[in-house]
């Protein structure tokens, strides 16, 4: 490959972060604004979901684990008096160490039963932040919650949390580095191994791989990153209730993944941002609006059952059937 | 805890047992045979709550005639679920996941713009208590444990006696094997779908007029019968009752003692501990 | 170098290993053989770990690895094939071979993630081992093909393609010649004694007693689970205990 060449891949991606970092002069409504921030939350949470889906495990408790980073990064900063800075990771790694003390457990089970056991996990979760109503606000939630400590170099820098342009740059660098970790996870002998286990697992051990040991790796690293994104998710709306961190939010992670298409990474990154997105579009519905999104579900479930990452296969494969055709 | 107490908690936990053995029932023959869980089982539960609710309030039929009625409805629906949602993926199991959910999301979000997002009831099945020796037992509760009983009776003889429950056996065991024997998959498939969608639509109905119906009770439902098809295995039948009977128990002695989300608590905790122990759930075989 | 002693194994009342007491020595092809049901796969399935016996020891080079979990005792050198293709399908065939790649040099999970050049070099490294690997095999015109795509045979070989990328001490092949006709057998029987004078000691369960005879240094004999001959090719092919429990008494194996 020239010079040249190489360079066009690493150019496009440079070129499209710049955009990205541009977007607020353009984009001025708060409104706009909000929903690019919420499709950033969904794109952190289904890409980290698909890592865990290399290993062939489908996590349904993917909110919830976002919720034990969203409360614990709250309740850190309303009653310990943490700076959110501080509390930002540590909600990741609470949901991180609740994910390894289930981990190992949870992941010696048949696929099926893994599935339904992260459901009920999800179910406990937010059971429990239902009951400690004392520590949680219980169902009514937990109000109040600041916003980010300012950031703030003396005579230099100045960025205070007061409207929707500081989020979106904290959400934009959280997406950066979220996707350049998990992608180097799965561009790696890592990422190789994970795929290993999903299609082979004993063929995988047979040749040394410890399987458990890295179900309960892939799982930890979702879950800290669904934590990352609670702890976001709690300063930025400021008001927690249990029924954000169901079992319907739950699945809408796996429908975005699904329907971005699991084989490739970028897949994740696709159905997230469409499904969060394209429904917007359609707000005048009003109460109708939720069948834009069941409709574009329905529609590439059935036209490309593998995701949308599947089309360019599926394009090649029709251009290659017209030639015999005609023959 | 009174006697008295004791006597309706208990009551109450085998009536809503029972209604989830019909959910659970329906969920785990079709996971046998057609291999998905199907996730919009919920809905159609809420469905045949609300079919019997629109039969009895509008069009003037009794209870004992618009139960029959509404399975029979929703049981019509499920051939053309069964046809056009799920046939068409037969054997994948990830895209089956998804038709399901977004099935789940366009009859609730039917149901939400069409009905309305408050709850309505249906007025007790028959009103009044029977008293034994001081204890006062709603009849309503005791005739959805009958009920149940009865239909789950019948679908054990069904699959046992008849021609047709042999054939759904052999498909549950080796779809490809019961083929070349000469057994109609499809329509096996067809008539599972429909015998599901008749009991949850009935299990609907029953818990729409003990309590209330609102669109949103497909989404316990199916959480509860995924639940109950866990605890007890999935495909056995026998495991539907006996996981469906042990979690309605708790949700009816729980709640009194501590509180309603324990329950939840406690019915998912004990599930969890099952299955670390018995990984395929009480009678979960292959 | 490996050494089993006393190996038993239940399922519920039946035993399908009894009391077995076998030898490999280093450099040894060794043969393990027996009628349908025999045992020969669980004793496979007891030495790599994938169930633990009732009873009984397996030492390998002076340690014990009795019960241990297969991925420990891979690490340690002892690796299978299967009966049953066993690969990953959905990789290409360089990928299923890289994927054993990892144990020699072991790369540790964070030096993969933060991309450090000890980690370009270590996996340069078992890129060229893999491809190695192939060469040997044969397969690496078609490294990257996606292995479900591959004709049989070569799905056969890239199952020990698999093991041998992992630098394995000693190899159990499982029934590797079953399905395969007369040329890719003396292929395959070439490879054999190829790897065991590349260094690795090799123990396999096989039913083509031609190949058998022709390969092994020594043949071991199991019917239901209990050891019944044990020696030289020549010595079992007379052996009356052998010939008896495969075809009913008064036949001839060969």
């Amino acid at each position: 490959m020239s010079k040249g060449a190489r360079l066009v891949k690493p150019a496009s991606y440079t070129a499209l972060v710049v955009l990205l970092f541009l977007v607020p002069l353009f984009v001025k409504g708060a409104y706009f604004l909000h929903i690019l921030i919420m499709a950033g939350i969904a794109i952190i949470l289904t890409s980290s979901l698909r890592t865990i889906a290399t290993t062939g495990q489908i996590s349904l408790a993917h909110a919830g684990f976002m919720a034990i980073g969203a409360y614990t990064s709250a309740l850190l900063v309303m009653k310990l008096n943490f700076s959110y800075w501080v509390a930002l990771p540590l909600g990741g790694i609470a949901a991180a160490l609740l994910a390894l003390l289930v981990g190992y457990p949870f992941v010696r089970v048949k696929r099926v039963y893994f599935a339904m056991l992260t459901l009920f996990m999800g179910a406990i979760i937010r059971l429990t932040i239902m009951e400690w109503r004392g520590l949680t606000g219980g169902t009514s939630g937990l109000l109040g919650i600041p916003p980010p400590n300012s950031i703030v170099i003396p005579g230099f820098l100045n960025i205070a949390f007061d409207s929707k342009v500081p989020y979106y740059y904290l959400i934009l660098a959280l997406v950066l580095i979220s996707l350049l970790f998990l992608h180097r996870i799965d561009s790696s002998c890592v990422g190789r191994t994970l795929l290993a286990i999903q299609q082979g697992d004993f063929v995988a051990e047979s040749v040394g791989i410890n399987v458990t040991r890295f179900k309960v790796f892939a799982l930890c690293v979702g879950c800290f990153f669904a934590g990352i994104t609670g702890s976001f998710y709690a300063h930025f709306i400021k008001v927690l209730t249990p029924d954000s961190f169901g079992v319907l939010q739950a699945i809408y992670l796996v429908v975005y993944m699904v329907v971005g298409g699991r084989r490739r990474f970028y897949g994740a990154i696709l159905g997230a941002f469409i499904l969060t997105l394209l429904p917007e579009f359609f707000r005048i519905l009003r109460e109708y609006q939720p069948f834009v999104f069941i409709g574009i579900l329905l529609v590439i479930i059935f036209l490309l059952p593998d995701g949308l990452v599947s089309l360019p296969e599926a394009v090649k494969s029709r251009i290659k059937k017209v030639p015999e055709g005609q023959s | 805890m009174s006697l008295a107490t004791l006597a309706q908690s208990i009551l109450n936990g085998l009536a809503a047992g029972w209604i989830y053995v019909l959910v659970a029932v329906g969920l785990t023959l079709v996971f046998g045979i057609m291999n998905i869980v199907q996730f919009a089982h919920g809905e159609i539960y809420m469905l045949g709550a609300y079919c019997s609710y629109f039969l009895i309030k509008v069009y003037g039929f009794s209870f004992w005639e618009a139960l029959p009625l509404a399975a029979l409805l929703v049981g019509l629906l499920g051939i053309v679920l069964e046809r056009f949602f799920f046939r068409p993926f037969r054997g994948r199991f990830e895209p089956s996941i998804i038709v399901a959910v977004g099935l789940m999301l366009l009859l609730q979000t039917t149901a939400v713009v069409g009905f309305g997002t408050d709850t309505k009831s249906m007025g007790g099945i028959i009103p009044g208590v029977l008293t034994v020796s001081g204890i006062t037992l709603s009849w309503d509760r005791l005739l959805a444990i009958v009920v149940g009983i009865i239909l789950v009776a019948a679908l054990f003889l069904l699959i046992q006696k008849t021609k047709v429950g042999q054939a759904m056996v052999a498909v549950s065991q080796d779809p490809d094997a019961a083929a070349l024997h000469g057994i109609d998959v499809n329509r096996i498939s067809t008539i599972a779908m429909v015998i599901g969608c008749a009991l949850a639509a009935i299990a609907g109905a029953l818990m729409g007029s003990i309590f209330s119906t609102s669109p949103f009770m497909g989404t316990s439902a199916i959480t509860k019968g995924i639940a109950v098809i866990i605890l007890g295995g999935l495909g056995s039948i026998t495991g539907a009752v006996a996981g469906g009977l042990i979690l309605g128990l708790i949700d009816g002695l729980i709640p009194p003692l501590l509180s309603p989300t324990m329950a939840g608590i406690f019915g998912f905790g004990v599930i969890i501990i099952v299955l670390l122990f018995r990984s395929r759930g009480l009678f979960g075989h292959e | 170098m490996l050494e089993i002693r006393g190996l038993t194994k239940y399922f519920g009342g039946l035993s399908a290993v009894n009391n077995l007491d076998m030898t490999v020595n280093q450099g040894e092809i060794v043969g393990l053989i027996g009628p349908n049901g025999a045992g020969k796969t669980t004793v496979f399935n007891l030495i790599t770990g994938f169930i633990r016996p009732t009873k009984g020891q397996i030492i390998f080079e002076q340690s014990d690895i009795t019960g241990q979990p297969t991925h420990s005792i891979a690490d340690k050198g002892i690796v299978r094939t299967f009966q049953l293709n066993a690969f990953l399908q959905d990789m290409t065939v360089l990928q299923n071979a890289l994927v054993s790649c990892h144990l020699h040099p072991k790369v540790g999970v964070w030096e993969a993630i933060l991309n450090i050049p000890g980690y370009r070099k270590k996996e340069q490294y078992a890129c060229d081992h893999a491809m190695d690997i192939l060469q040997f095999l044969g397969l690496d015109s078609v490294k990257d093909e996606l292995a479900q795509n591959l004709p049989h045979g070569h799905q056969r070989l890239l199952g020990i393609a698999m093991a041998l990328s992992a630098n394995p001490k000693l190899l159990l092949l499982d029934e590797p010649l079953s399905g395969m006709n007369a040329a890719e057998v003396r292929e395959s029987l070439t490879f054999v004694n190829k790897i065991r004078s590349a260094g690795t000691t090799v123990l396999l369960v096989e039913h083509n007693m031609r190949a058998v005879m022709e390969l092994c240094d020594k043949i071991v004999v199991i019917n239901f689970g209990c050891k019944i001959a044990e020696g030289l090719p020549e010595e079992i092919r007379r052996n009356k205990d052998v010939i008896e429990s495969y075809l009913g008494p008064g036949e001839d194996v060969t």
